[in-house]
């Protein structure tokens, strides 16, 4: 067990080492000159200004200097100061982070805990029309844009309960239920994918489990139905179900940079869009690789679990 | 124990909501876009001009809501005869939101750091005719000019006037503005909101009325919207029609309307060609349908607008006195043969990025299109835009800009040979000789006579082809009392607002 | 009895995107006017028997760009999937068939792009390139080839194990002709599965991107754009917005439902899982 953690360890650090690397190249890609690019969304161009801001940036020095200038400040958690706003870039994405976080938080908690009920009623309703048609509202549920249900929601709740004010941000130390209150339909904007996506894993899980040997046993010996479905198809449906989580992350991280421009919420999308539409590239770079890394660290939290619950992957 | 602390949640969550109604005199106004930063000498874009200006800062004059400079934290001033000097004598009793008092030294101070090229504020161009400032004791400033400007009075209403010691800060005020306006700055929520609160030292007695300007940010229109219809928000500043029409007659909310300083046009670049020919330039008013324009993309809610908006009443020539005004295809193509230029006439036209522009780049590339041109749209990011605006790297480009109070504000740095902001590369002698004898002028018949010469010429053969003036409209809750929409989009009457 | 359903379904998949191909690609054919035609007159109507999808806000037949729309999307992410198919693919053989350095070099750069989020890189990507349709579609075929690279590797792994393999080596053949004939049939159903979800997943993607004004740009017609378009009007007319987030849904869904029943009737042993 010692070894496959050293290997995937190894394997971590190579990885973070590589999205550095292309994060980094990213601002040198840039066709045309960079800074005159960054300088001509806001302000006038001058050479004095031109060769301040190359400074700032860094890139008047070889390149390899330059990287390990901005990894090791990174590491340290530099990320330099915003262009315009002259704020540290880490604090200002630590201020947008918990919107984000709630959010996605909040899509996955609603979308697992209607999943296994959902997920239920599909495995049992197996096979015939009903089956069918439930897989084929799964795959809608997964396929329709959280943008554009976003949109609608806001709309359908204007005319039916128009005094509810669901809109922009608070902080949830501030005001607990208005915080709850505004996350609610953006919330569920995002979790319907995520809902299509468990409730498939949940019913395939009971279906297999429910054709298991000891199952059948267990319902031999006049276990109730409910039970045994629950004990022990929930405990199998739970391997697949954390691999997913892993990979929703990232889903729920692209879908949420949508959804908060749809709904005024203060987060990470936001912040991200605000920086390409001013041509602040140092906080583009900062803030790709902030969340990249935490989603890489996900996905290795994942794969550390995985090892725990299947003794199998131990081996 | 879980319930427990659930309900004592909710009723602490129920305690802050009490409270936010009982002080509900903080306005909640819908903004569309977060502004980038909040030095008032830095600023360029609309976000941050409708926080800071009139709000937070104010400079020795102020503009009114018709147009008209009026004294601002200068009570009154007198010009030399030359007109190369003027004394402004400074309204006593005026605080910084710091505490400190603002004296001549502050202006002084203002006055330098706009003009610093170390500071390389995008206003310095507005006081190139000044040039010295000078404390001749802490309530009176003495201005020295280069040459005499008519426009100087005007231009100073832009010039914020910020304390003595932010000189060579090119940071703090970004981030935390001082000034010594109505509302002072609380608290900026990157991407959330921006509160100011208000100022209890203020000046004049008895304003501002509201206790405060909450200004959130809202990306989306139909957001914006619903915010407004449900109570959420207060105010919605300066929406386009679209926007309005949708709000029209909806419960609770009331709009008002001005005309807009603001205009759209199309700039071409005459150091190349095809559009260093005047004719091809001419050709281009000839195939352009104004008033299709404003039926189209601005919803009706506008007029076919010349070189001056409307607004500007005093100024402005009515549009039917240029004949290319009157849209005809056919005069256009003849135009283009005249030019002795190879048909259609391939042209890019880079559009800047805002929903109304883009609009209408749509439809004026369907108009020219008609009309022997074969135009191909160029969108582009802000940006990158700008940065080609600048370097004249265009053919064509669409885009809307703010209008200025006073002509020779607008013209002498658009159209000038060498002007600031003169990227068309534009020189015409005629033109330069018009705007130098305006620009010298205190006599108003006299400039009057050479802007309109100027008018008449840039309408039809000049760089831009001015394409209209929208209406601007706000929204508002309907209890929203005293506030003005201003054609220069400004939000300093809200400082006579109740709610 | 559940055999036969799954084959309905399938049929129904099937039809569904190929309805939507051929509308898309046979556009020019079957748009009733020329998606750029505005007209003031007929702005922001509902539908009527002129215009079925109603007009948009500059006059243009909302069902004429829907179907312009359909072929921007859907040429970009096919272009998009295509390419990260074929060097994804290309990398995961490579990898799978000469193994070594070679293999723990492709599979760890194809494990750092695997790494970001989609959307992150594809805004990323962007930042360099600047909004356009194709810079959507260069940002998605990056993101997608690694998925490929892995989903190929694994099976050609144990394909060039067997002994199937070892004998067409025996024989002497070559290195390509065994790729190509030998190991690329065998994997042809997983592939085809995975084209298909890819594609549902990028349709969503790009209209995401041209949602947020960083993909197809105007007046190309486009459904994510003709959403975002539609938005600004949709208390006065919400029929453009109405019917471009319908079209990206069913885009998108019969994708995935292809997939889905791709997979059901290539591998029973895969069935249900998402």
């Amino acid at each position: 067990m010692n070894r496959v953690l050293l290997a995937r360890l190894i394997d971590l650090v190579f990885v973070l080492f590589g999205v550095s690397i292309i994060v980094f190249l990213m601002i040198r890609l840039i066709p045309g000159d960079a800074v005159a690019i960054m300088l001509g969304a806001n302000t006038e161009i001058t050479p004095e200004r031109m060769a301040e801001l190359n400074r700032r940036v860094g890139l008047d020095r070889p390149i390899v200097e330059q990287y390990l200038l901005w990894a090791g400040a990174a590491l340290r958690g530099d990320f330099g100061t915003s262009l315009w706003t002259g704020r540290p870039v880490a604090g200002e994405i630590l201020l947008h982070l918990w919107p984000t976080l709630e959010l996605t938080f909040l899509a996955l908690l609603v979308g697992a805990v209607l999943a296994v009920p959902v997920g239920c009623l599909m495995a049992q309703t197996r096979g015939g029309a009903a089956d069918v048609a439930m897989r084929v509202t799964a795959i809608a549920g997964l396929t329709i844009p959280s943008f554009w249900l976003g949109i609608v929601l806001i709309l359908l709740l204007a005319s039916w309960a128009p005094g509810f004010a669901s809109l922009g941000y608070v902080p949830f130390s501030e005001d607990p239920v208005g915080n709850l209150q505004r996350m609610t339909l953006p919330a569920i904007a995002l979790a319907l994918p995520i809902l299509a996506n468990l409730s498939r894993l949940v019913r395939s899980a009971m279906l297999d489990a429910l054709g298991q040997d000891y199952v059948r046993t267990a319902r031999a010996k006049g276990l109730a139905e409910r039970k045994v479905v629950y004990k022990h198809a929930l405990r199998n449906a739970l391997i697949p179900f954390l691999t997913s989580v892993g990979i929703m992350t990232g889903y729920l991280l692209g879908g949420a940079i949508v959804v908060e421009q749809v709904f005024a919420i203060p987060g990470l999308g936001r912040l991200i869009l605000g920086a390409i539409a001013e041509r602040n590239y140092p906080l583009i770079q900062a803030t790709i690789l902030v969340v990249t890394a935490g989603f890489v660290m996900v996905n290795f939290l994942v794969d550390l679990l995985y090892i725990v619950v299947d003794p199998r992957v131990r081996a | 124990m879980v319930r427990s602390a659930l309900r004592s949640a909710l009723g602490a969550g129920f305690m802050v909501a009490a409270m936010a109604s009982a002080s509900a005199q903080v306005l909640e106004i819908g903004a569309d876009a977060s502004p980038t930063g909040l030095d008032p000498h830095l600023i360029t874009a609309f976000p941050s001009f409708m926080v800071v200006n009139g709000n937070i800062y104010e400079g020795l004059t102020a503009i009114d809501k018709d147009l008209k400079t009026v004294p601002g934290l200068a009570e009154s001033w007198t010009a030399a005869p030359d007109g190369k000097t003027y004394t402004f004598k400074l309204r006593a009793n005026v605080k910084f939101h710091d505490g400190s008092d603002m004296n001549a030294e502050d202006v002084v101070a203002s006055i330098k750091r706009v003009q610093s090229k170390d500071i390389a504020s995008p206003l310095a161009s507005r006081l190139a005719a000044v040039e010295s400032a000078n404390a001749v004791d802490p309530q009176t400033v003495e201005l020295k000019l280069k040459e005499p400007s008519a426009a100087l009075l005007s231009s100073l209403a832009t010039i914020a006037i910020v304390p003595s010691a932010m000189e060579a800060n090119k940071d703090a005020l970004q981030k935390t503005p001082v000034g010594t306006g109505p509302f002072k700055f609380q608290e900026w929520q990157p991407n959330g909101f921006i509160l100011l609160t208000k100022n209890d030292a203020y000046w004049e007695k008895g304003l501002p009325k509201l206790a405060g300007l909450k200004f959130n940010i809202v990306p989306e229109s139909a957001t914006r919207q619903v915010g407004l219809s449900n109570g959420q928000y207060a105010l919605l500043p300066n929406i386009d029609a679209a926007t309005a029409l949708q709000l029209k007659g909806k419960p609770n909310v009331k709009l008002a309307e001005t005309m807009d300083l603001a205009y759209t046009l199309i700039g071409m670049n005459v150091s190349k060609p095809p559009f260093d020919n005047a004719k091809v330039r001419e050709a281009v008013n000839y195939a352009i349908n104004r008033q299709e324009i404003v039926d189209a993309a601005l919803f009706g809610a506008g007029v076919p607008g010349g070189p001056l908006s409307p607004a500007l009443k005093t100024w402005a020539l009515n549009v039917n006195q240029f004949a290319c005004y009157k849209p005809d295809p056919a005069k256009a193509q003849a135009l283009l043969k005249e030019a002795d230029v190879a048909t259609p006439v391939t042209v890019t036209l880079k559009v800047l990025p805002r929903q109304d522009v883009k609009d209408i780049a749509q439809v004026v590339q369907e108009q020219l299109n008609k009309a022997g041109f074969k135009v191909e749209l160029i969108n582009q990011e802000q940006g990158q835009f700008i940065q080609d605006w600048r370097n004249s790297n265009f053919d064509m480009f669409a885009s809307i800009n703010a209008g200025q109070p006073d002509p020779d504000e607008y013209f002498y740095r658009t159209f000038r040979t060498g002007g600031s902001t003169n990227v068309f590369k534009y020189s015409d002698t005629e033109i330069d000789g018009l705007l130098d004898q305006a620009r010298s002028q205190q006599d108003q018949a006299a400039r009057k006579a050479a802007y309109d010469k100027v008018q008449q010429k840039l309408a039809c053969s000049g760089p831009v082809a001015h394409l209209t003036y929208g209406t601007l409209f706000s929204a508002m809750n309907s209890k929203l009392q005293g506030y003005d929409v201003m054609p220069n989009r400004s939000l300093l009457t809200l400082r006579n607002a109740s709610y | 009895m559940q055999r036969l359903a799954r084959n309905k379904l399938l049929t129904f998949a099937v039809v569904l995107v190929a309805i939507q191909v051929i509308l898309a690609l046979g556009a020019p054919l079957f748009a009733p006017y020329d998606p750029m035609a505005q007209s003031v007159a007929r702005r922001l109507r509902a539908p009527t028997e002129l215009n079925w999808f109603g007009t948009d806000q500059l006059g243009r037949d909302v069902l004429t760009r829907i179907l312009y729309g359909y072929r921007t999307s859907l040429i970009a992410c096919l272009l998009a999937v295509g390419v990260a198919l074929f060097a994804g693919g290309a990398l995961g053989l490579v990898a799978a068939y000469y193994r070594g350095w070679l293999d723990r070099i492709i599979m760890r750069i194809m494990d750092v792009l695997f790494a970001f989020p989609v959307m992150l890189l594809a805004i990323g990507i962007i930042a360099v390139l600047g909004p356009h349709t194709y810079s959507a579609a260069a940002a998605i075929a990056v993101v997608y080839t690694p998925i490929f690279a892995r989903l190929l590797r694994g099976p050609a792994l144990v394909l060039c194990e067997s002994e199937y393999v070892a004998g067409a080596r025996a024989i002497g053949a070559s290195d390509a002709r065994i790729i190509f004939l030998h190991i690329l049939p065998n994997l042809a159903s997983v592939v085809l599965v995975q084209t298909s979800l890819l594609l549902s997943a990028a349709i969503l993607v790009e209209a995401s991107l041209s949602f947020l004004g960083l993909g197809t740009q105007p007046p190309t017609p486009s459904l994510g754009l003709m959403l975002s378009e539609g938005r600004n009007f949709l208390m006065l007319s919400p029929w453009s917005a109405i019917f471009a987030g319908f079209a990206i849904l069913f885009l998108s869904f019969g994708f995935n439902l292809l997939g889905d029943a791709l997979r059901d009737t290539l591998d029973p042993r895969l069935r249900g899982q998402p």
